[in-house]
């Protein structure tokens, strides 16, 4: 390349940068320069080190949202790609209207999070909820259910809301990946007589790796700043139980502690990148590359 | 350096907002009046907004905040870190009145007798370093609903005084209303876990518990503090008057309508349910009537103090007119017409013998007693964190995941660490 076309690259990239460097990274550098004072609205602002991360690790309200995060990461994660992936492979094969099952399964992907939350408390309401009915009418249990109303509960009742949520988003990355799967590639296995579950493991899960690997890094990353669900649904509770990282350091944000939020949202960043880069790893992409 | 920094980050995210604003401001003096609430709420504030505007020539536009209080604390918090010079006015939860004022974030409000309004609320909320910082636009004190329909149906002469009583007579009339409703519980209140729960505890609590201040620094775990703990997770658990949805589901409004569908012999709440509950439609209508908050064993009875205060911001380039603008909505005139239009309780003392306000109102005269007798919550800027601390301790204790003593005993240490970090001590 010659050093006009390198200079005409910049310039065309230049915008991008621009954004980026605007709205991200200086973001970031902002809040991780905050992270190290006392910053408290109604005192007076210190630098004060690693103070604000050492008395996070002291705090149990932090313990415990740290906990329920990967929890939650742990659970509703895998569960959202596996279904992602059943659904996908449902819908890579043909049938009649496949196009409109397609566009439908997208349907709880475009509703905005806050919407699936007011959704869900319907749902799970104690008095007239729809779980609650449906238990009294199919005659399964007299009694109604009290679905928030102890930590386990509530957490999978926020799994079963967020996989409803996120789910056709897995699955609509995973088909996007089966398609790009050549399909003479199935054509020489059946000659070779492989079965459903030998032409799945063999061709469709090795060949599909890089995108199930993109897959499980989106939804991790999306999974560990969980906040809107739980906002709407328990906004923490029962007893602080299902309270999310992102939701504590709102809290902080919003009591005028914008030193001790600050480290909050710096933690759930550097945990939000190992994850990408075990991903990464994972997925081996530098490799590929060369 | 380090203050331009700060400037920076605030102000990055409020560029679109401002530019709207610059654009459209031509360079007289307008007063900018951030105001969330109900829509029936804005249109009353529109109303007093146009009166002012037409009897003073001072431009005033209002700068709409979500409904939801903490969205409201969360947007002005913002804007005023960033100390920009909108909005000028606001309105403030009297529960964060003392984050804002030691920000130094009011400005002191100068030339108001404060003589017509509660003088307990201005002394203990309003006043900051001996200077008026703010003003009662609307008062708020928990209250007690009673049906007294029920009450007198099985022969009880009145509301009951103390919570025992409250205890006894729930369990008295619930099982012979469950027949025809199964829903019907004795006693429904606020105790999930949002603020609501942290007024309803005080008010359990009664005269010698709640926050208590020992040399400077607050402290919940006390014997008369554990016993109202135990005392709300067992009307839910242990005599079933209050429902089991109490401390997932019940909110104010959750509560008022619970109670308005004729499903509860008693209510606690804040007195804007009156109006509702007397509505064409509510089942409750004429059956209802209002108590103070029943009291503790050996303690008197606290109401917990709640309502929305007007300030200033020190920021604003508009000072003076935004002080004139203060002084119109809470002057008699223009209290008594968001009175009349809304039914709000007035900070104004004077409002409550007006006639015309009476004649509409009947229920008033009990309220000014109730206000006049409110106990605030504690006056500290870090009121928020020890709150939210303590909300998740009770509400803990409600859904059974700690005992009391266990809750109360780990509140103070949180509460302790807390302020260890600020260094107060």
């Amino acid at each position: 390349m010659s050093k006009s076309e390198v200079r005409e690259g910049l310039a065309f990239l230049m915008p991008l940068i621009l954004v980026l460097v605007i709205f991200i990274l200086l973001g970031v550098l902002f809040t991780v320069m905050d992270s190290f004072f006392r910053d408290v609205t109604y005192l007076p602002k210190k630098f004060i080190g690693l103070e604000n991360y050492a008395a996070l690790f002291g705090d149990r309200a932090f313990r415990q949202s740290i906990e329920f995060t990967f929890l939650f990461v742990l659970v509703s994660v895998p569960l959202e790609v596996f279904i992602g992936l059943v659904i996908a492979l449902v819908l890579n094969e043909s049938f009649p209207l496949r196009g409109a099952v397609r566009a439908s399964i997208l349907i709880p992907w475009a509703i905005p999070n806050a919407v699936t939350g007011r959704i869900f408390e319907l749902i799970y309401n104690y008095s007239y909820g729809g779980a609650n009915y449906l238990l009294r009418t199919l005659h399964i249990s007299s009694d109604p259910v009290h679905w928030l109303g102890d930590p386990a509960g509530a957490f999978f009742s926020l799994v079963l809301a967020d996989a409803w949520k996120t789910t056709p988003f897995a699955a609509i990355i995973l088909l996007a990946g089966l398609s790009a799967i050549p399909s003479d590639l199935y054509a020489q296995a059946r000659v070779d007589r492989a079965g459903f579950m030998q032409r799945l493991v063999k061709v469709t899960l090795p060949l599909l790796k890089p995108v199930l690997v993109v897959t499980f890094l989106f939804r991790t990353i999306q999974a560990l700043q969980i906040f809107d669900i739980i906002y709407v649904l328990t906004k923490g509770g029962p007893g602080g139980s299902t309270m999310s990282l992102s939701m504590y350091g709102y809290l902080s944000f919003s009591a005028g502690d914008f030193g001790y939020g600050s480290a909050i949202s710096v933690i759930l960043f550097l945990m939000a990148f190992g994850f990408s880069l075990g991903y990464l790893r994972l997925g081996a992409f530098g490799k590929e590359i060369s | 350096m380090r203050g331009k920094i700060r400037r920076i980050k605030f102000i990055l995210p409020l560029i679109l907002s401002h530019l709207l604003i610059c654009c459209s401001s031509s360079q007289e003096a307008r007063v900018i009046f951030a105001v969330g609430g109900t829509p029936a709420e804005l249109k009353g504030w529109e109303q007093l907004v146009n009166g002012f505007q037409w009897r003073s020539g001072i431009p005033i536009e209002i700068l709409l905040l979500p409904a939801d209080t903490d969205q409201q604390r969360q947007s002005l918090i913002i804007s005023l870190e960033a100390g920009v010079k909108n909005p000028d006015v606001f309105l403030m939860d009297v529960g964060w009145l003392a984050l804002f004022s030691h920000s130094g974030w009011l400005e002191p409000l100068k030339g108001i007798d404060t003589a017509p309004f509660f003088s307990k609320v201005i002394e203990l909320s309003d006043t900051y370093q001996g200077n008026l910082v703010a003003l009662p636009m609307y008062m708020d004190g928990g209250l007690l609903y009673y049906r007294k329909d029920l009450l007198n149906a099985s022969g009880i002469s009145g509301p009951p005084k103390t919570w025992e009583n409250l205890l006894s007579t729930s369990l008295l009339i619930q099982p012979g209303m469950r027949r025809e409703r199964p829903d019907f519980y004795g006693f429904v209140w606020q105790g999930a876990e949002y603020e609501g729960l942290i007024c309803d505890f005080l008010e359990f609590a009664g005269s010698n518990g709640g926050f208590i201040l020992k040399d400077g620094l607050i402290r919940v775990n006390t014997p008369e503090n554990r016993h109202a703990v135990q005392f709300m997770h067992d009307l839910i658990w242990k005599y079933k008057i209050s429902p089991p949805t109490t401390y997932t589901e019940m909110k104010e409004e959750q509560v008022r309508r619970y109670f308005q569908r004729g499903d509860a012999l008693y209510e606690r709440n804040w007195p804007y349910a009156w109006n509702l509950h007397e509505d064409e439609e509510s089942e409750v209508r004429n059956r209802t009537g209002i108590a103070p908050i029943p009291a503790p064993r050996g303690a008197e009875s606290v109401s917990t103090l709640g309502g929305w205060h007007i300030g200033v911001s020190r920021f604003s380039d508009a000072k003076p007119e935004a002080l004139e603008f203060v002084k119109y909505v809470t002057s008699y005139m223009g209290q008594k017409k968001m009175v009349l239009l809304l039914g709000w309780n007035p900070g104004r003392q004077d409002l409550y013998l007006d006639r015309e306000v009476i004649e509409k109102m009947p229920h008033f005269s009990k309220l000014k007693e109730i206000f006049q007798n409110a106990g605030p919550r504690p006056m500290v800027p870090y009121y928020a964190q020890v709150s939210k601390i303590v909300q998740t301790k009770i509400n803990g204790v409600l859904a059974g995941r700690y005992s009391s003593d266990q809750a109360l005993k780990e509140a103070d240490e949180e509460i302790a660490a807390l302020l260890k970090r600020y260094r107060i001590e």
